[in-house]
């Protein structure tokens, strides 16, 4: 089959900012440039190190339409919640929100949780490592409209991850780390690449493979341009 | 001449591996420009080192030049090595067969002076870079592949440097945690001589692991020598035993 080079890039799953455990540059339009990403969707790198507010107020200030704001929410009560309620969540104009509620310690299906993202309504980013499959399923069967986009999935759970893919219509797949052999057109064959979405989680994850892997997949040119930006528009 | 390290066939327990076939590690190194792969039997990595050994060498003698075989070497079951057309060397693989690289059971492998290929792990009580310096120094006219180089990002300065003092050991760099970035770094650190491009398909996707070299910030002549001319010079005249191996 002939490979089909993506008519363009989006990187869902980016970070900027410093990491208290490497010294990655911070900033990643440089390499953006250089890997031919013409944006990606970034969350700062103070909200999962430090402080979730004070690292959404640092993205929210870069101000650089190629990288696209993606804040982290805390839900909680008053006192233990980022942003202070959910009508500040919709100020910010953002199309997508990050979830984090393993790092952050709050409960994904509690009803405070369910409660802000109903009111929400945007379309939520959540690291598998951050949650289970059951609380996946417990999610999506809370809030049906939900729209999630699952990070860094890995290659080792792709039995359970397929089982997520069936039983929840509002779930895509973001594909950096779906990395055994043939796993993407796998998944693209059974569920449809309208549901995969490019993203790579650099710096943190190498960005170098799954972007070459975009140019080489066994896919036809449709599929591929959707794994590469369409699908992310989709659930946008 | 690319040349993947380090590659598998066959099946896995712990997780599904969607096309584990020889045919389809072709068809994607003939995609990516992969001359050839050097392959164990995830049945040999498992429990039947003999069966998984006659299956590679079954597959090499079907796919002329296309792969080469590291013999997996199960420290318990003294599976017998050999050599002959289509062998590259021999795996090993500490963590799955619970006996440290410096253990004395493996003595026939280093005495066989075959390239060895073996995963290594940091702080893994099995396969920690150290033991790898301890058996390059036991053994130096080994070459001595350390997979992985130490598997886990913290541990990558630590394997290159653990290795510093003995040439014989190359950093072969697939795995799941590295990245462009950090092989970069490694050709820094270790000199891009002691760098060697392994993928560890079809566990991983053949494509990413050869992605991370191709489009990792390195100058071009450090590139070639990772992407094969430093594993072409370790084998020497074995690639040309494959069975219808091109000559170097």
């Amino acid at each position: 089959m002939p490979k089909y080079k993506p008519s363009r890039i989006a990187d869902a799953h980016r970070l900027v900012g410093p990491v208290p455990f490497d010294d990655f540059p911070e900033d990643p339009r440089a390499e953006l440039d250089r890997l031919g990403v013409e944006r990606a969707y970034v969350t700062h790198t103070l909200s999962l190190y430090a402080d979730p507010q004070a690292g959404n107020e640092a993205l929210l200030k870069l101000g650089d339409p190629r990288l696209v704001p993606v804040p982290v929410v805390v839900p909680g009560v008053p006192g233990a919640c980022a942003p202070a309620s959910p009508d500040e969540v919709r100020d910010w104009g953002v199309r997508l929100v990050r979830l984090c509620p393993e790092r952050h310690r709050w409960e994904l299906t509690g009803p405070v949780s369910l409660r802000w993202l109903a009111v929400l309504g945007l379309p939520v980013a959540i690291d598998f490592e951050e949650t289970s499959p059951g609380g996946l399923l417990t999610l999506a069967r809370s809030l049906p409209d939900l729209r999630i986009l699952l990070l860094n999935p890995g290659y080792r759970r792709l039995r359970a991850i397929a089982e997520l893919m069936t039983e929840i219509p509002g779930l895509w797949l973001e594909i950096g780390t779906v990395n055994t052999q043939g796993g993407v057109e796998w998944l693209a064959e059974r569920f449809g690449a309208s549901r995969l979405v490019f993203g790579t989680g650099a710096p943190l994850v190498d960005d170098c493979g799954p972007r070459y892997l975009l140019d080489h997949l066994s896919l036809g040119q449709d599929e591929v341009d959707l794994i590469a930006a369409g699908s992310l528009e989709g659930l946008l | 001449m690319i040349l993947d390290a380090h590659g598998h066939i066959g099946s896995w327990p712990d997780f599904l591996i969607p096309d584990p076939s020889a045919e389809g590690l072709i068809a994607t190194m003939d995609s990516t420009g992969i001359a050839a792969t050097g392959i164990s039997h995830l049945l040999g990595l498992g429990p039947d080192a003999v069966e998984g050994n006659r299956r590679a060498l079954a597959v090499a003698a079907a796919h002329p030049g296309r792969f080469g075989v590291w013999q997996v070497y199960n420290p318990h079951h003294r599976t017998p090595p050999t050599d002959g057309p289509g062998v590259w060397g021999v795996k090993l693989h500490p963590d799955v067969h619970l006996c440290r690289l410096d253990d004395p059971l493996y003595e026939p492998v280093w005495k066989l002076g075959l390239p060895v290929l073996a995963h290594g792990q940091t702080d893994s009580p099995w396969s920690s870079p150290e033991q790898f310096a301890v058996v390059a120094a036991r053994h130096p006219q080994v070459p001595l592949l350390m997979g992985h180089t130490g598997l886990w990002p913290y541990g990558f300065r630590r394997a290159a440097e653990a290795v510093a003092e003995h040439p014989s050991v190359l950093l072969e760099v697939c795995g799941s945690k590295m990245t462009g970035r950090w092989i970069a770094r490694l050709a820094a650190l270790a000199g891009p001589e002691r760098v060697v491009f392994g993928s560890d398909a079809c566990f991983l996707d053949q494509r990413i692991g050869f992605g991370r070299v191709a489009l990792a910030p390195l100058a071009e002549p450090d590139r070639a020598l990772i992407q094969g001319g430093n594993l072409a010079r370790v084998l020497g005249p074995r690639l040309a035993r494959n069975p219808g191996g091109t000559p170097l």
